[in-house]
Order: structure tokens, then sequence, then C-alpha cells
């Protein structure tokens, strides 16, 4: 069984709320002109893995689907004259790598991965396995546009990140545990989001032979 | 696989002072500059529906060994930067939306799952050039916990516009050859299209990985710290692995300036002594597959006890370390295999006999 303990978790569901309207209120949260050139990702999961204020001997294991859908929408209408600058925004992992850059923090490990139906899984199960004393689990995707119309985008503005330590530390927040066992089951990376914005006491198979227990203290 | 073939034909390839770049429109049927790219035989970076890669992705998964890939106990990793994402580019020029099935990381890898016939246990890793790094240290970390009995890591990149694009705009990607770890007025560098699975045990095999490192600066998205600290913070982990061991190192070597003459740095003082050899002048960069496509030129290099010296024509070597011509390696009992990445992403580890 694979063990680690919630020492806290921060997350934040835009809901409905216009993507204008999520960067104004998540402006403040960066230094003054860093906003410019960040996604709406790079703003609301960069916020989230900011709030547990990221350091050099952490892990960052990163989970998000499709990413930068709208750099990426943005980039593609470039053509025929490619923005370099939304080519590097575009590339996948860039939502964790704007928040980071702009602290100036280096960080040994960082694992981003994409994924469907099993990603929640994929990612705590990198989570787990990583030997660092900490590790930053953090994610979200941004609603995309005319790709989402082709089903290439998510359709919520979700960002989290949660901290993850093998000692039970002095105020756990709760504790995530994955185990080898006959079942089956998925579960997606909104489904996580909604876990851990609520709160959310979860004992079920997350894939197949795998089960989840997530419980809050 | 590359543009010349397997692992046997990229490094008799490679042996023989031959390049695959050629220039190609970077925009293909579209036009524009012409840049260096190694693209696959029969293969145009103009996209079609389905993918002109896909016939080379099948011939590179017929030689995985059969196993039920995909089950919990036999998790496989697929990494790489641009999965699909042509068809997008596609997508977006043509308006045709049979472009989309294949466009984004997870619609691309759930096909290729079906395709290859694996179960559900398919992570994806994107973290543009170190991707492969990343799946094998993923699949390394599962077989140690012992959650996992074997694990197969498959990491691909194939050029489109798309990427072609944006390394042009970034103005890397010019009309110049490679010539990496080589001093010139202005770097360039080559792309290439590249494939490349791993399987990983345990308990058995002809070789090891060891001293598996990462490291990331977080400095800058195109540039690294001046000090060169992002690639010895990294490599250092894995010299530690080496003590006792005389190796060699296959660099990154993508043939820009600065990053060269900083890992060529980094390289001399972590493996003293070590000759450092780079491919890409010839195979291009073939991105997020370019760990696990150099990996397997390196294994075929120590199987045949010839390394194959860094491709490029320039001006004179980054240092006194870089291996211009093919060396004989029987007397080395190692290889140091190291990627590079945007954002001042780093990672390495020590190749060795079992």
């Amino acid at each position: 069984m694979l063990e680690r303990w919630i020492q806290a978790a921060v997350t934040d569901d835009a809901g409905g709320e216009d993507p204008a309207a999520t960067r104004a209120r998540l402006k403040g949260r960066f230094p003054a002109g860093a906003t410019r050139r960040m996604t709406t990702l790079g703003m609301i999961a960069g916020a989230a893995l900011a709030g547990l204020d990221p350091g050099e001997g952490d892990a960052i294991v990163y989970a998000s689907g499709y990413a930068e859908s709208c750099a990426l929408e943005a980039f593609l209408d470039s053509f025929p004259t490619p923005s370099p600058t939304l080519f590097q925004t575009s590339i996948h992992p860039s939502a964790v790598q704007q928040v980071m850059i702009g602290r100036q923090t280096p960080v040994r490990e960082f694992l981003p991965h994409s994924g469907g139906r099993l990603i929640a899984f994929q990612a705590l199960r990198a989570a787990l396995l990583s030997p660092a004393p900490r590790v930053l689990l953090c994610g979200g995707e941004e609603r995309g546009t005319w790709l989402l119309a082709h089903g290439l985008a998510s359709d919520r503005t979700f960002g989290f990140a949660a901290s993850l330590s093998r000692e039970r530390p002095a105020g756990a927040a709760g504790r995530v545990r994955l185990a080898p066992a006959d079942g089956a089951g998925e579960l997606g990376l909104a489904s996580l989001f909604d876990l851990f914005h609520g709160r959310s006491v979860f004992g079920g198979f997350i894939a197949p032979g795998w089960r989840l227990d997530l419980e809050w203290l | 696989m590359t543009a010349f073939g397997d692992a046997a034909s990229t490094h008799a390839a490679l042996m023989r002072g031959e390049s695959a770049l050629r220039p190609v429109p970077v925009l293909g049927g579209a036009g524009g500059d012409p840049v260096p790219m190694a693209l696959m035989p029969g293969r145009a970076i103009d996209e079609t529906n389905p993918p002109s890669w896909l016939g080379a992705l099948r011939a590179l998964a017929g030689a995985i060994p059969d196993g039920d890939w995909g089950s919990p106990e036999r998790p496989v990793f697929v990494t790489g930067s641009n999965f699909g994402v042509g068809g997008l580019y596609a997508l977006r020029q043509t308006g045709d939306a049979a472009f989309a099935a294949w466009g984004a990381p997870p619609t691309c890898t759930e096909r290729l799952r079906v395709e290859l016939g694996w179960g559900p246990d398919v992570s994806i890793i994107s973290h543009a050039c170190v991707s492969a790094h990343l799946g094998l240290i993923e699949a390394s970390r599962a077989l140690d916990a012992g959650v996992a009995r074997e694990a197969l890591v498959l990491s691909f990149d194939f050029l489109s516009p798309f990427v072609a694009g944006g390394f042009h705009a970034l103005r890397i990607l010019n009309g110049d050859f490679p010539a990496p770890f080589r001093e010139g007025a202005t770097g360039a560098i080559g792309l290439g299209d590249g494939a490349g699975f791993a399987v990983l045990a345990r308990d058995r095999g002809d070789w090891v990985l060891d001293g598996q490192s990462l490291n990331n600066e977080m400095h800058h998205f195109t540039a690294n710290r001046g000090d060169g600290s992002g690639f010895s913070g990294c490599l250092e982990a894995t010299a530690a692995a080496t003590r006792g061991r005389r190796v060699w190192y296959k660099g990154h070597g993508t043939g820009t300036l600065e990053a060269g003459r900083l890992e060529v740095a980094a390289a001399g003082r972590s493996f003293p002594g070590a000759p450092v050899v780079g491919w890409k002048g010839s195979l291009g960069h073939t991105l997020g597959s370019c760990g696990l496509v150099e990996l397997a030129v390196a294994i075929e290099s120590v199987r045949v006890g010839q390394t194959p010296g860094t491709y490029g024509r320039g001006g004179p070597a980054m240092s006194d370390c870089v291996a211009a011509g093919n060396f004989a390696n029987g007397s080395f009992d190692g290889v140091v295999c190291a990627s590079n990445a945007f954002g001042g992403a780093h990672a390495s580890f020590l190749l060795c006999h079992a």
C-alpha cells in the first residue's frame, strides 16, 4: 500500500466565471507585471501551488489533461507567422513553469502528466512513489473555446494543489492511500479536483486493480 | 527508430558519418524557409488522416515483447512532447474535423492504446525534451516499489508544421545545420522524427539504469542559469553512481551555443576525462523521444564496441573532451546519458551492463 499524509490543500473552482474575471481575481497573487503572459491555467493552478510555498527540495507532480488550451488555440491561430511566446506557453507543463520561473525557484523533481480516465490514479501513483520528503500534487484545466467544440479541451476551469508528506505532520489535513486490490473503476481529473475541493471522503476503485482511500481529518 | 531506421541502422549511419537532415520548408506544403529536418522514410511533415507516422509506430510496436501491457502489473508510460499535435494544425488550417481524432495527448494515446491492444493503465508524461527520462524514472519507481512486475516506456515525437514553426519562430531552427558542441557565429538546431521503447524489469535484463537524476532550474523558459548550476545539479547525482567506473558521456547537444558550452563544462566537471558525444547534428533533435532514441543508440554502441563521434561541421570544439571521431569503447564500463528541455529541465542516468 502507498500512503501519504495531506498537510494542506488549496483549490479554486472558477465555475461559470468569465476567464477575464478569473484572471482579474487572481492577478494580485502574483508579482506586478508577471501575469501579462500567464495563461488562465497558469494563474489558477499556479496560485494554488504558490499557496503551498514550493521549495527546491519538493517534488512537483502536475496533472492536466489538456493544459494550456487557450494558448494552444492562439498559437495555432498565429500561423503562418507563429508566435514564439505562444509556442513556449502552449507546451504542456508551462502552467507550473510560469509560476516557478516567476518565483525563480528551482525544483529537483517535476513530473508533468496528461491523461484521461485514469489520470487521477496515475498522478497519485507518481506522487506516492516519489522519494521526496514533500510532494506537491497539483493540476487543473482551463476551459477551451474552439478546441472544446472538437472535444479537445476541458469544459471547466479549476486548479488545485496538495502538499503530501510521508510522516504525519502536526495538524494533518487528511490522508491518501493507494492499494492494489481486485476491482475496477476510474477517476478523471475534474472528479479528483471535486474530492479535494469538497474535502470529500472517498473509498473506491479509481483504476483497474487500484483502490483509493481519501480521508479528511 | 530514427530517419535512418532502427537502432542498429542508426548506429551504423552515425559511424559512417552520415546525416539524415535535409532542408525542408518549415511549414511543409505551405512553404516557408528551408530548415534542417530528418523525417522517417516516406513521410512528409504535412498532416494526413490517419497520421503518416502511425505506420512507423506500428512497426516499432511489433518489436515490443508480448505481455499484458497496460494491466495493473505491467503499466505503460507513453512519453513525448507533441503526440498528435500536427492534427490540430491541420484542423485549424483546413477545418476538417477528422484531423481532431489524434490531436490531444489523451485522445492520441487512447487511440494508440486501442490500436496496440493495451489495457487501460497507460500513463501520459509530457515534459518537452526530458519526457522519455521521466517515463523511465516513473517506471523504475513502480518496479522498485513492487507495484509492477514489468513496465513499458514508449516515447515518440514526429515533426509537423506546429513544432517546426514554433522552433523557427524562436530562431533556433533556421537555415543553418546544427553542429553540437562546436563554436560558431550562431547556434542552430535540426529536428528529427524519433520513437523508441524500453521494457524495464526489476531483477533481470542485460542492461541497468542507475543514478537516474532530475533537476529543474525554473530560471527562464528558453535559457539556462549562466553559472551552469542547473546542469551540474543534475549530473552530480548521476556521477555518484559512476564512482569507480570509466564512462563516456552521451550529451544532449542540440547545436545551440550557450547550452552547449554549459553542458560540456558541466560534463567535464562531473566526469573528468570522459569523452563527450552528441548525435543530434545527424539525427536532428527528436524532442521528447530523444532520451529513449539515444539510449537505444548508446546500447547499440556498447554492444558493437564502437561509439559514433559528434556529428556536425563548424568551428572548434567547445572543449578537448568533445569526441569528434568514432572511438572504441571496450575500455569503458558505463555511459552517462543526458537530456535537457525548456524551463532549464535536466535529466541524466548511467547505463551499464547488468
